[in-house]
């Protein structure tokens, strides 16, 4: 397990941040972290990553206690609203960062070169941050996490500020580290991109680990579909344990059907749909399964009890 | 994905191990990229090479003054003053010096130049009373010609004795010298000090001891103006350090690094002092050679300012930096620093008088010590007077207590720059009072040292353990 975490715990005086989470990670995974702000998202990354020292439980990094200096030296930290020092120019933050983490100069200035042009800054690493843009400071803190060619990334946020074209790279960027078996956190609130991008998601809330497991797990299929015929189907078009509604005025419309009341179960009974609409003469043009998003999912489970 | 294969290290390489020489030069860049940004620098180098300009553009200049110094060499023979301290002598001791004879230059001529390198030939004559006194012999007036308490202003060439045998017996003996520049001679010689090619006189016509001269200019320069107004900038650049590091957002982006957060600390206040050590450098090293082109001296004393100033500004910056970690807030570290030193100088200036008060008290009807250079522009010493009865001297007072108390307390930073004053006193021949007071054993450099470096150390120490132990 790259991350092994149990039973942790955090207390701020009397604020729980952590009440008792567990979690394993393997290795190559790309991670989402999901809840509401002050779930505890930062706190358990902070912890794992040896800056906050947990009130009760054990973490583990890549088989060690968390924050042996051994740990840090294969991790790569992008934290939420960072500030990166406004007198450095890219080139020479890099540099610092580099060195802190015990790369030799020779490696430091060719990373560093390849970082800013795989992530578009190349040409401004003369420039001073105080100059940057949100989406120039984002990609340097990207470039920052992966300097020294860690083995594990947490990001927060990392597409924050960045435009669709940047945030398309960004995504390409993090899933052929993954590829390069890179473990990879990550906390957004972009839940599209959670989803489009993450192996596995985790759902936080107050401080306690609500649901965790891969996306498909999590948005399982939904008993409903997206239908559209020929033409709309008489007012008097009605199948038995079914129900039809209009999404738009396009004539789009969803069928629900009811598992309970039908005997054949959700495929018997959309089955039975299509035969009756064939024999109302109706042509079916589109038929297509309703899925949840992660979206419903996390507004459903992070949204229970109102803003934490 | 839940059964993926353990991978080897993602980039082959193992990981790279941060050195402490590694990790020091980066802080090192870090922190000299910080303070150029500051721009003050630049501002500062500029105020030094104006000063320097400035200085460049200035004129010192010896006025005659032979014959007033030949007659003071004369009148003083009249005591035996070899090895007088008058720092810390009575009249009464020197009084007990007198030989009963008076000295006089009858005629003197420069022999080159009336300036402090000129020759002279100049005639002496001694009347005694010839019951009392003896004639003294060429050889141990030549020894003792020119020589005033310590100082040497002027060294006897060739003498010989002119006068016939009965005036000897009346009580009147004459000789015919020749004298050189002694060693002190120079330093004490009246020299006109004037800036833009005399556009502007700092000394006053007559001129005034070029050792003073040299003294002023080189005390305004470091520990005085000078040194205060770049240390008072250095504070200001050097409070944003520690406030713009721990700052959220920028504090994780160190602390996750596989290194110590007492180094990142710990380097960050050194890199700041060595830069400040940098700058002070630049302002002694100018002040050096201002005064070595204008006035051709070159005694290293005043460098012992650069270890001086920087021990000062290496407790102001551990002040700094624990309150910068405490409140993360550069105004808070800028001000908390500025009223430090505000406490450090005026408990350093109310011990000072405190001190003075008990040598006053311990010195009452004795003489007060006069500097050379004072004495040699005819001021007279005085007495020192008893305090009129019902005051109390300063040192009893109970602000004069609390003022002891609260210095003693402090790490005596004021010692440091007694070190030195006293040592430029030293150089350029200035003795006096401030000189009795420094050599009273009240003042201690090595203890000024110390407790500096002490005070410094702890103030550093708890910064460290608390940026250590707090939570980001």
């Amino acid at each position: 397990m790259v991350v092994s975490v149990n039973q942790l715990e955090k207390h701020y005086g009397v604020n729980r941040a952590l009440g008792g989470v567990s979690l394993d990670v393997e290795p190559g995974t790309l991670f989402g972290l999901l809840g509401q702000n002050g779930a505890g998202k930062t706190t358990l990354i902070k912890i794992l990553l040896g800056l906050v020292a947990p009130t009760a439980g054990e973490a583990f990094l890549l088989g060690q206690p968390v924050g042996t200096f051994s740990a840090r030296r294969e991790v790569g930290y992008l934290p939420e609203d960072h500030r990166l020092p406004e007198y450095h120019t890219s080139r020479s933050l890099l540099d610092l960062y580099g060195a802190l983490q015990g790369l030799p100069r020779r490696d430091r200035s060719r990373r560093a070169a390849e970082l800013l042009d795989l992530l578009g800054l190349a040409g401004r690493e003369k420039l001073r941050i105080r100059g940057y843009s949100k989406g120039m400071k984002q990609r340097l803190g990207l470039a920052q996490a992966l300097l020294h060619r860690p083995r594990v990334l947490f990001l927060d946020e990392p597409t924050d500020g960045v435009d669709p074209v940047g945030r398309k790279e960004i995504r390409d960027l993090l899933l052929e580290e993954r590829r390069r078996g890179v473990t990879i956190f990550i906390n957004s609130h972009l839940l599209g991109e959670v989803e489009q991008l993450c192996d596995r998601v985790a759902i936080l809330r107050k401080g306690r680990l609500i649901v965790t497991g891969t996306v498909p797990e999590l948005t399982r299929q939904k008993a409903s579909w997206i239908v559209r015929f020929d033409r709309d189907p008489p007012a008097s078009f009605h199948v038995p344990g079914t129900s039809l509604e209009a999404v738009d005025d396009s004539g789009t419309l969803r069928l629900v059907i009811d598992s309970i009341v039908t005997p054949a179960g959700p495929d018997g009974a959309l089955d039975g749909f299509v035969v009756a609409a064939g024999a109302a003469g109706l042509r079916l043009r589109h038929l297509e399964r309703e899925r949840a998003t992660l979206e419903d999912l996390y507004l459903r489970i992070a949204g229970e009890g109102g803003p934490t | 994905m839940s059964s993926q294969p353990e991978p080897a290290a993602p980039h082959g390489a193992p990981p790279a191990r941060p050195t402490l020489p590694r990790t020091f030069a980066a802080m090192l860049r870090d922190t000299w990229r910080e303070f150029l940004d500051a721009k003050v620098l630049y501002l500062l180098l500029l105020a030094i090479a104006l000063l320097f300009g400035t200085a460049l553009t200035g004129r010192i200049e010896p006025q005659p003054a032979g014959r007033q110094y030949l007659d003071i060499a004369a009148r003083t023979l009249a005591a035996d003053l070899e090895g007088v301290d008058l720092a810390s002598e009575t009249l009464g001791d020197v009084a007990g010096r007198f030989n009963g004879a008076i000295y006089a230059i009858t005629t003197a001529e420069p022999l080159t130049s009336d300036l402090p390198d000129g020759r002279w030939k100049a005639t002496l004559t001694r009347t005694f009373v010839p019951v009392v006194g003896v004639a003294e012999p060429s050889e141990e007036l030549a020894s003792r010609f020119g020589r005033i308490a310590d100082g040497e202003l002027w060294r006897v060439e060739e003498i010989t004795e002119t006068g016939s045998g009965w005036a000897r017996e009346i009580g009147s003996q004459t000789w015919e010298m020749t004298v050189a520049p002694g060693r002190d001679l120079r330093l004490l010689w009246p020299h006109r000090f004037s800036l833009f090619r005399d556009g502007v006189e700092l000394a006053g016509t007559k001129g005034a001891p070029l050792g003073l001269e040299v003294l002023i200019l080189q005390k305004l320069l470091t520990t005085g103006l000078g040194g205060t107004i770049l240390l008072l900038v250095s504070v200001a650049v050097t409070a944003a350090f520690v406030p713009n590091m721990v700052r959220k957002g920028t504090l994780e982006l160190l602390l996750v690094r596989p290194i110590p957060r007492w180094q990142l600390l710990l380097f960050k206040y050194v890199g700041a002092l060595l830069l400040v050590a940098g700058l002070l450098g630049l302002l002694i090293l100018a002040t050096w050679l201002i005064t070595g082109i204008l006035a051709g001296i070159w005694t290293p004393g005043v460098l012992l300012a650069l270890p001086s100033l920087l021990l000062f500004f290496g407790l102001l910056l551990s002040v700094s930096v624990l309150t910068g970690v405490i409140t993360r807030s550069v105004i808070s570290a800028m001000l908390v620093t500025v009223a430090y030193w505000a406490v450090l100088f005026i408990a350093g200036q109310m011990n000072n008088v405190a001190v003075e008060s008990r040598i006053r008290e311990a010195n009452v009807g004795k003489m007060r010590p006069v500097s050379i250079a004072d004495s040699l522009r005819g001021k007279q010493p005085r007495r020192e007077e008893p305090l009129k009865p019902g005051r109390k001297p300063f040192y009893q007072t109970a602000v004069g207590r609390t003022a002891e108390a609260i210095y003693s307390l402090l790490p005596h930073t004021e010692d440091l720059d007694n070190l030195v004053d006293r040592q430029l006193m030293r150089d350029y021949a200035v003795a006096g009072p401030f000189r009795a007071l420094m050599e009273s054993g009240e003042f201690s450099w090595r203890r000024g040292i110390v407790l500096t470096l002490l005070h410094t150390a702890t103030f550093l120490a708890i910064a460290c353990t608390i940026f250590a132990r707090r939570d980001p």
